[in-house]
């Protein structure tokens, strides 16, 4: 019980703190800006309008909540360390897992009101622009949030121990290799069944995309932008099973991330 | 309340994570009520023993016990209030808002956080109009202030400073040492660092100087000053050749003022004065100061 309120004033603090983050302004004017132009993206194509303009804004929404999720989350921590504001904040009787915590729930939060303002304008353009606002639009953008929940995750477990530029490639990498993996497994199953890897290196690449595709959270399964946006029906349990997904990776993420940090020193 | 027993502690640094020893074998007593301070020079290991008692750093070996539990568990810290050295805080939150943060954290809410908030404020002579203004807008002396009222808002049993007097003006200083002393009288036990020698004699029961890691003299200033020999000055009416000045006795520079080494030395002196009818105007005692005891054993060290 102490430790949860201990979690909520630490994410408050992190709101607070984050909200005057300058680097989230520039990121969410960029967004809006993006949102806007989608009309215009979608006056220019030679695809039908209302497609244009959803894929375009689920893709900036995705953007912009990948680039809050990174570049604020990993300097969360290390801003803390850097500042020594965590000498007085851990000498209080908080645990190191509850100050990890907090700060994840603290960025999230932002997030979340990030992408509902979004989907504010989100809605409102397709509104005007008699695009044909479906409510199963939501379905894709709460999965960017659960993709940027992981994401979040990650960012945190990364800068529990390495500087803020490593945290950004790292998670950065994670990003990807969690995008790409299911695609390089098919391919490298598929190159093995035609026959044009052999032997042992073909057993070894195998492995590695097995591993890959086992270790690293699969972020593909996030992105429904193709479905929503041609009406096509998600399978039963989808969004429910890919919930369970995230929150497992993010539990699994947080606790590494906890306690490493708890092994840290502070100077 | 603080119990250390042959503490080390090591830190890696670099590509080849080479090892530096930072605390050598470290051992002391703080008696609850007590104020206790510990002196030495810059990376001496003064931060370093403060950081392991509020579980900031790990340790290598040895036994560290706050109020009866180890630093590692986070319960020792519900005893604790602990004001870093040069404290630095959430520039975007006013001095107000910062107190409020930490008080929740410690579990104070409402009214009675809000009466808290104003007693440490009062305590510090900072109940101010500056409170309100955003942190990123005050001076050292005031930052040290915040620093020290976020430290005792959970009216602690145990209180950690370190550097508590630095950055701060002579007015600011008093204040400190008055809430220092004002603290203790209510029960809570001192623990702080400081390189201002002069507070420490004030207001310290007890000190540890410690110097590359090791504590070198522990105890009361008394017990610390006298291990180091007592100087005896002595006036006489009349001047004494130099030639003629008994065993331990040295002449200062003063035509009748002498140095007597020891009390052997006194004794001498004053046998002299008396068989020769020399008239003795002034005689006190001159113990060495923290300082000097300080500088010989950092010499001692670089040696």
């Amino acid at each position: 019980m102490q430790m949860l309120k201990h979690i909520g004033i630490i994410a408050l603090n992190t709101f607070r703190e984050s909200i005057r983050d300058k680097i989230l302004y520039n990121i969410g004017f960029l967004a809006i800006a993006l949102t806007l132009f989608s009309i215009v993206l979608g006056e220019w194509s030679v695809f039908d309008r209302a497609y244009v303009i959803k894929s375009t804004t689920l893709s900036v929404m995705s953007l912009s909540g990948l680039l809050i999720s990174i570049f604020v989350g990993i300097s969360l921590v290390q801003k803390e360390i850097q500042r020594r504001t965590v000498l007085t904040l851990l000498s209080k009787p908080i645990s190191r897992a509850a100050f990890i915590v907090g700060k994840y729930f603290g960025l999230l939060a932002v997030v979340a009101v990030h992408l509902v303002l979004l989907t504010c304008i989100y809605y409102v353009i397709l509104w005007i622009t008699n695009s044909s606002p479906t409510a199963s639009l939501l379905t894709a953008i709460y999965l960017i949030f659960c993709e940027m929940a992981v994401v979040i995750a990650v960012a945190l477990l990364f800068s529990s121990f390495s500087s803020t530029v490593l945290s950004a490639l790292f998670t950065l990498g994670v990003y990807f290799a969690g995008h790409l993996s299911d695609q390089l497994l098919e391919q490298v199953k598929f190159a093995s069944r035609m026959g044009e890897l052999h032997g042992t290196s073909s057993a070894l690449l195998e492995k590695a995309a097995v591993v890959i595709h086992a270790v690293f959270p699969g972020l593909y399964r996030f992105n429904v932008t193709n479905y929503v946006v041609h009406g096509v029906a998600l399978p039963d349990m989808y969004v429910f099973w890919n919930s369970i997904y995230a929150l497992g990776y993010i539990g699994v993420f947080l606790s590494i991330a906890s306690w490493w940090f708890s092994r840290r020193d502070f100077l | 309340m603080i119990e250390i027993e042959h503490l080390h502690k090591t830190y890696r640094s670099g590509f080849t994570m080479k090892p530096k020893l930072a605390l050598k074998d470290v051992s002391f007593r703080v008696e609850t009520g007590k104020v206790y301070g510990f002196i030495g020079p810059n990376g001496a290991g003064k931060s370093t023993t403060i950081k392991v008692l509020t579980g900031l750093l790990n340790f290598d070996s040895g036994k560290v016990l706050v109020n009866g539990i180890s630093p590692r568990d986070v319960k020792s810290r519900e005893f604790i209030g602990y004001s870093p050295e040069q404290p630095y805080f959430y520039d975007y939150l006013s001095g107000r808002e910062l107190l409020r943060f930490y008080g929740k954290l410690v579990g104070l809410k409402g009214a009675g956080l809000e009466s808290r908030i104003g007693w440490a404020l009062e305590l510090l002579h900072a109940n101010k109009d500056w409170i309100d203004r955003r942190l990123r807008s005050y001076s050292k002396g005031m930052m040290q202030r915040v620093g020290i009222a976020q430290a005792i808002l959970s009216k602690p049993k145990l209180l950690i400073l370190d550097e508590p007097m630095s950055g701060l003006d002579p007015m600011g200083r008093r204040d400190v040492r008055e809430a220092i002393q004002q603290l203790n009288r209510d029960g809570v036990t001192i623990f702080y660092s400081s390189h201002l020698l002069s507070d420490v004699e004030a207001i310290s029961h007890r000190v540890a100087m410690i110097v590359d890691g090791h504590i070198v003299r522990e105890g009361t200033i008394d017990e610390i000053t006298e291990s180091c020999g007592v100087e005896y000055h002595v006036r006489t009416r009349q001047a004494i050749l130099e030639s003629d000045l008994p065993r331990g006795v040295s002449a200062t520079g003063h035509p009748q003022e002498y140095i007597c080494a020891d009390d052997v030395a006194r004794d001498r002196m004053l046998g002299f004065c008396l068989s020769n009818g020399i008239a003795v105007e002034k005689m006190d005692h001159k113990r060495p100061s923290l300082e000097d005891i300080l500088t010989e054993e950092i010499a001692r060290a670089d040696a």
